[in-house]
């Protein structure tokens, strides 16, 4: 049996799938999309972070955190008022460069200010974890969805995993960039009733010199499932300055038509800014801001995609 | 897609007079009443509530106001409120130059009434139900238990309220009409007197007696209202007014004696026979049972046959929720915590399966729905039974309504309260007609006296309070103010000596034991002196049983029986013995003397052992089967320890956990619990978790909830949910709602009432009243205008979790 490293398990999951599902987020991920929501998945190893809001101020806690670290790494930080008693309280600061990810001071922090994020569990345990809700996916139609991160990458214990699922009777729906080798993403074919494929650009040059990676393989890999007729259900991230424009979002209409029946569906997903405060809970940068684009950019580029015949939501 | 359709202009109006006019306490019910006791001391108990009745049917004013198509109110004014000596009044001297300023639910009051009742008011001091059950309690309870914070009853001043929580058959005053009931009551007399008295007979001689007044009252004071109706059509210039005040007339002057031919004859009788109930007896929690069953056949056939368009009857239908939203009642400000927002608790049920087992739903199901929906209003409280086989549409309407008048309906489900009912003794076809009572509590509906919330604060039991007495050598840190040093539980000494987690349970389940022998020893003093001071003949009149057992519903003349109570804090104590379990003698993070030093100092010395317990253990309500395991003890130790009592109407006690805003205020006097909760804050609400200790989403939530066998509170449970709107948008989040419902309810869920607000939403609310003067929350048992909740109690709505994505 494999373990797998998660940053989170998320209930009253509504918009990842069919139903009402639970989603697990696996840790770990090849591209470095300058937009994503979600810092904490790009890493593979665990990483020490900080949430301000919890955080009681050191005399409430006795510097337990800075008692505990052998590092050295955690200095006095900013001031923050408390929000009940308008106190004002010392918080901390991580000195990135000196943590070494170890835990110590986590341990002390009973507030949960500081946490480890990602945890590893058996397939064994998290199938039986996932289990758990299972009355709910049975009076919603749901299921569960494995994301990341990108799942592609911890494949044996994501095969364990869904396998498990599948020998329980649970829909599974597998959400990924499709950054992989084929031979990789086969072997979840016997065991995925729905595949939630990111499409994020069709230059591959352009996609390389923002996410990190090239484009061949991903399209490839997303016709080879199509030819299986594997239900697809495409995601497209709208990001300002990068793929919203109209060129590119014919080139990927084109594309989907080229897929066949095996699409269901096509999400625009409106770039947010709701991920920017996690990039400070995991180091002291915070990356690129952006406008959202607005609804009736988001409602232009979803006609422009319908006009291919194309089944097309927002969100 | 289920939709809302347009407001009429004239409902428009009494919707805005009914949001913008201030209630005023009127004077004229508190008047005949005194009058009548000052004057017939020698009147025994059945026969004073009888001749008292005919008194208010004969001098009560019948206000019949220019814009109205269904008349009555217990006042002159619109939205005036009535008063009830006979059952307390001392609390109203206490409180009487507060009552326009106060915080929650102010009322006017003229400078005459006032002194009037400054005048004449004494009399109840020695005159009240109130006063009798202060002096007849057992000097054991007064000089032990009494004041201990478990219990309710206190030193003086009990039972403010009268019992309450039930509901006549309806079925009776639409199809039968009164005088049917009338005449039996003359015929029975009649062939008693002609063979003679028997036996008890001059107790059951009386009680007829005392329906015969009521039920030819109640058809005077009907009559009363239809002459009012023509005196001002004579003077109406307005030809069409002057029609509809003729043809009310018409009307007035045929129901309540005579069966209902129409939806309108149905609404205006239901109507006018709750207000005489409200008339004998205060509104605490008298409900109306399942409207749309009784009154739906006659609105199907008016529609039928052309008599009604769809429109009138709709306007009719808002027209008659809006009357019974008009109804309110003055509590002293203590009471009124417990509910705030000018509640008067009488719940309308709708929906569910009928006797036999199929779906019931009907056209005025959805009416009034509609009403609640369209009007915005929180008033009256609506219940929606929901089942298996529940129509599609049916289950829109009741999402879609409750997201526009937060918790308007709360859902209950069939097999839950089915089964609850049955297991309580009540044959299965009785059963499936159940209606709920005041806030959540299922009873059988028109042959069942539910009496399901006691007399209010004295049906709760306090439970994290017992847990300190477990833990604390029978001494509760919390008790009341002015009670007894003296242990007032089972001395079963300190956790700080207890060495194994068997002992503290032992020691708990003592507690409880005893505490619930006394909580029954009390409930039956209390019946005693209702039996005898205050029957309720305008009830018995209807309910099934009565009539034919010549016995008053308080002398236990009806078919079925109850006598319901309810509880506090299970998530507190489940939580807390998790917390003495995992850090005692568990982990062993802390010895037991450690932690009893803790919650003597209400953590004070100890924080870092309160950090680590909020933060660092698993509690209950994240689905952990170690955190949750003691939850189904908690509520097992409760219901058995309360159900083996019996009342004097020969009935077994039945267990509840709903706790209106009590919570909070029971809060106030609890000590620190082990479960990180600080002194004095909040217990937990319904049978939920204890506020923000479920961490891990609604699903983990649900399932620890569901861990405990809901069908042994028959006399109900409550389940509140908030969720944020952007989870529920468009018909899609409809459906997701339902089936985390359905996935609740199949697990064992009985009910459940649903918030779609964003905390946010209500913080700003909290900030700027003026701009959500309409929205409408769930609180506990019932729904308010938001703006109208004192603030502990918004703040605790805020703190419930929030289930979003």
């Amino acid at each position: 049996m494999t373990s797998g490293r998660l940053y989170d398990i998320q209930g009253f999951s509504v918009q990842d799938g069919p139903g009402i599902r639970t989603t697990a987020f696996l840790k770990g991920c090849p591209l470095r999309c300058p937009w994503c929501h979600s810092p904490e998945s790009q890493a593979f190893n665990k990483q020490l972070s900080w949430m301000s809001m919890r955080c009681l101020g050191l005399e409430a806690c006795n510097s337990r955190c800075m008692k505990a670290c052998p590092k050295d790494a955690i200095e006095e930080g900013p001031l923050k008022t408390d929000v009940q008693t308008g106190a004002q309280l010392r918080t901390v600061h991580v000195k990135r460069d000196l943590c070494d990810n170890c835990g110590a001071c986590a341990d002390k922090c009973y507030a949960e200010a500081l946490t480890m994020c990602g945890k590893d569990y058996t397939s064994e345990e998290l199938v039986n974890r996932l289990l758990q809700d299972r009355n709910f996916f049975e009076n919603s139609g749901g299921g569960v969805t494995i994301s990341g991160g990108e799942p592609l990458c911890q494949i044996d214990f994501v095969v364990e995993v869904l396998k498990g699922l599948k020998e329980n009777g649970i829909h599974t729906a597998l959400d990924t960039t499709g950054f992989a080798p084929w031979e990789t993403l086969e072997r979840t074919m016997p065991y995925v009733d729905l595949y939630l494929y990111d499409l994020k650009h069709m230059d591959s040059a352009k996609h390389k010199a923002t996410v990190a990676v090239p484009n061949e393989q991903i399209k490839e890999n997303v016709k080879k499932l199509a030819e299986h007729g594997k239900a697809l259900q495409i995601r497209i991230p709208v990001i300002p300055r990068f793929n919203e424009d109209e060129e590119n979002i014919r080139a990927t209409a084109e594309f989907c038509v080229g897929l066949g029946s095996a699409v269901q569906v096509i999400q625009l997903l409106p770039y947010h800014n709701m991920g920017v405060m996690k990039y400070l809970r995991i180091s002291d940068g915070k990356p690129l801001e952006a406008t959202p684009p607005s609804d009736e950019k988001m409602e232009h580029l979803r006609d422009i995609m319908a006009s291919y015949g194309l089944n097309v939501t927002i969100h | 897609m289920y939709q809302n359709v347009p407001i009429s202009e004239r409902v428009q109006k009494i919707r805005a007079m009914y949001r913008s006019k201030k209630p005023k306490i009127d004077i004229n019910r508190y008047r005949i009443v005194t009058e009548f006791y000052m004057a017939n001391p020698q009147l025994p108990g059945i026969l004073k509530r009888g001749r008292v009745m005919r008194e208010l049917f004969e001098k009560m004013p019948t206000p019949v106001r220019d814009h109205e198509l269904i008349v009555g109110h217990p006042g002159e004014e619109f939205r005036s409120s009535a008063l009830y000596p006979e059952h307390s009044f001392y609390w109203f001297f206490d409180e009487i130059d507060t009552f326009p300023t106060r915080g929650t639910d102010p009322y006017d009051l003229d400078p005459e009434d006032r002194a009037y009742i400054e005048k004449t008011g004494h009399f109840w001091d020695k005159n009240c139900t109130c006063a009798m059950i202060d002096d007849i309690y057992p000097d054991e309870y007064r000089d032990y238990v009494c004041g201990n914070g478990v219990l309710n009853f206190l030193p003086v001043n009990n039972c403010q309220h009268p019992i309450g929580h039930y509901c006549g058959n309806y079925w009776t005053v639409v199809d039968k009409g009164l005088g049917s009931v009338l005449e039996e009551a003359r015929a029975k007399k009649k062939e008693m007197l002609e063979r003679g008295l028997q036996g008890n007979e001059g107790q059951t001689f009386q009680f007829y007696r005392a329906i015969e007044l009521v039920t030819e009252g109640i058809i005077i004071y009907t009559k009363r209202y239809a002459k009012e109706c023509l005196r001002q059509a004579e003077t109406c210039t307005d030809p069409q007014r002057k029609a509809e005040l003729l043809d009310m007339a018409d009307r007035l002057d045929r129901v309540i004696e005579k069966p209902c031919e129409s939806y309108h004859d149905a609404l205006q009788a239901c109507f006018l026979y709750q207000l005489a109930l409200l008339l004998e007896s205060q509104p605490h929690g008298i409900s109306y049972g399942r409207l749309d069953q009784y009154c739906g056949k006659y609105l199907e056939a008016d529609l039928a046959s052309g008599k009604l368009t769809k429109e009138q009857a709709q306007e009719l239908t808002d027209m008659f929720i809006l009357k019974v939203a008009e109804i309110n009642k003055v509590w002293s400000e203590r009471a009124t915590k417990s509910g705030p927002g000018y509640t008067a608790g009488q719940l309308i049920t709708l929906g569910g399966i009928d006797r036999d087992g199929n779906d019931a739903t009907n056209t005025m199901t959805y009416m009034v729905m509609q009403s609640s929906a369209r009007l915005k209003l929180h008033n009256p409280p609506l219940a929606l039974r929901l089942h298996a086989g529940t129509p599609d549409k049916l289950w829109e309407a009741g999402i879609e309504t409750t997201k526009q008048v937060g918790g308007v309906p709360c859902f209950e489900w069939d097999d839950t309260a089915i089964e609850a009912l049955v297991r309580r003794g009540i044959p299965l076809e009785d059963a499936r007609n159940y209606t709920l009572i005041g806030c959540v509590e299922p009873c059988a509906c028109g042959n069942d006296f539910a009496n399901s919330g006691g007399d209010g604060h004295d049906s709760y039991t306090i439970l994290p309070a017992a847990l300190w007495c477990a833990i604390n050598n029978g001494v509760n840190p919390g008790k009341f103010p002015g009670s007894t040093d003296k242990p007032t539980g089972v001395q079963c000494g300190y956790l700080k000596d207890m060495t194994s987690m068997q002992q503290v349970l032992d020691a708990y389940k003592a507690q409880i034991d005893y505490f619930c022998k006394w909580q029954v020893t009390m409930l039956n003093c209390y019946e005693y002196i209702y039996a005898m001071n205050m029957p309720l003949p305008m009830l018995s009149a209807t309910l099934t049983g009565c009539m034919e057992s010549g016995k008053d519903a308080m002398w236990g003349g009806a078919q079925y029986n109850n006598t319901g109570n309810t509880s506090i804090g299970h998530g507190n104590v489940a939580d807390s013995l998790n917390i003495i379990d995992q850090v005692c003698f568990r982990d062993k993070i802390a010895t037991p003397a450690e932690l009893y030093d803790a919650l003597i100092n209400n953590w004070e010395g100890h924080e870092d052992l309160h950090q680590y317990i909020l933060g660092k253990c698993v509690h209950f309500g994240n689905n952990d089967p170690e955190a949750d395991k003691y939850l189904k003890f908690v509520a097992d130790t409760y219901s058995e320890a309360i159900t083996r009592g019996y009342g004097p109407r020969g009935n077994h006690l039945t267990a509840g956990c709903w706790p209106v805003t009590l919570n909070v205020v029971y809060g106030g006097w609890v000590a620190a619990t082990p479960d990180g909760r600080k002194s004095g804050t909040p217990l937990s609400d319904g049978i939920s978790p204890v506020q923000s200790m479920d961490k891990n989403g609604p699903f983990a939530t649900i399932n620890s909830i569901l861990k405990f066998d809901q069908a042994n509170y028959a006399n109900g449970t409550l389940c509140n949910m908030k969720f944020h709107p952007t989870a529920l948008q468009g018909a899609e989040g409809d459906k997701k709602l339902r089936a985390v419902m359905e996935t609740y309810f199949k697990g064992g869920g009985m009910e459940l009432q649903i918030n779609v607000v964003s905390a946010k939403m209500l913080r700003e609310a909290q900030e700027k009243p003026k701009d959500y003067e309409d929205l409408v929350v769930r609180i506990a048992g019932f729904s308010a205008y938001f703006v109208e909740v004192y603030k502990a109690a918004q703040d605790d709505l805020i703190r419930r979790t929030e289930m979003s994505v």
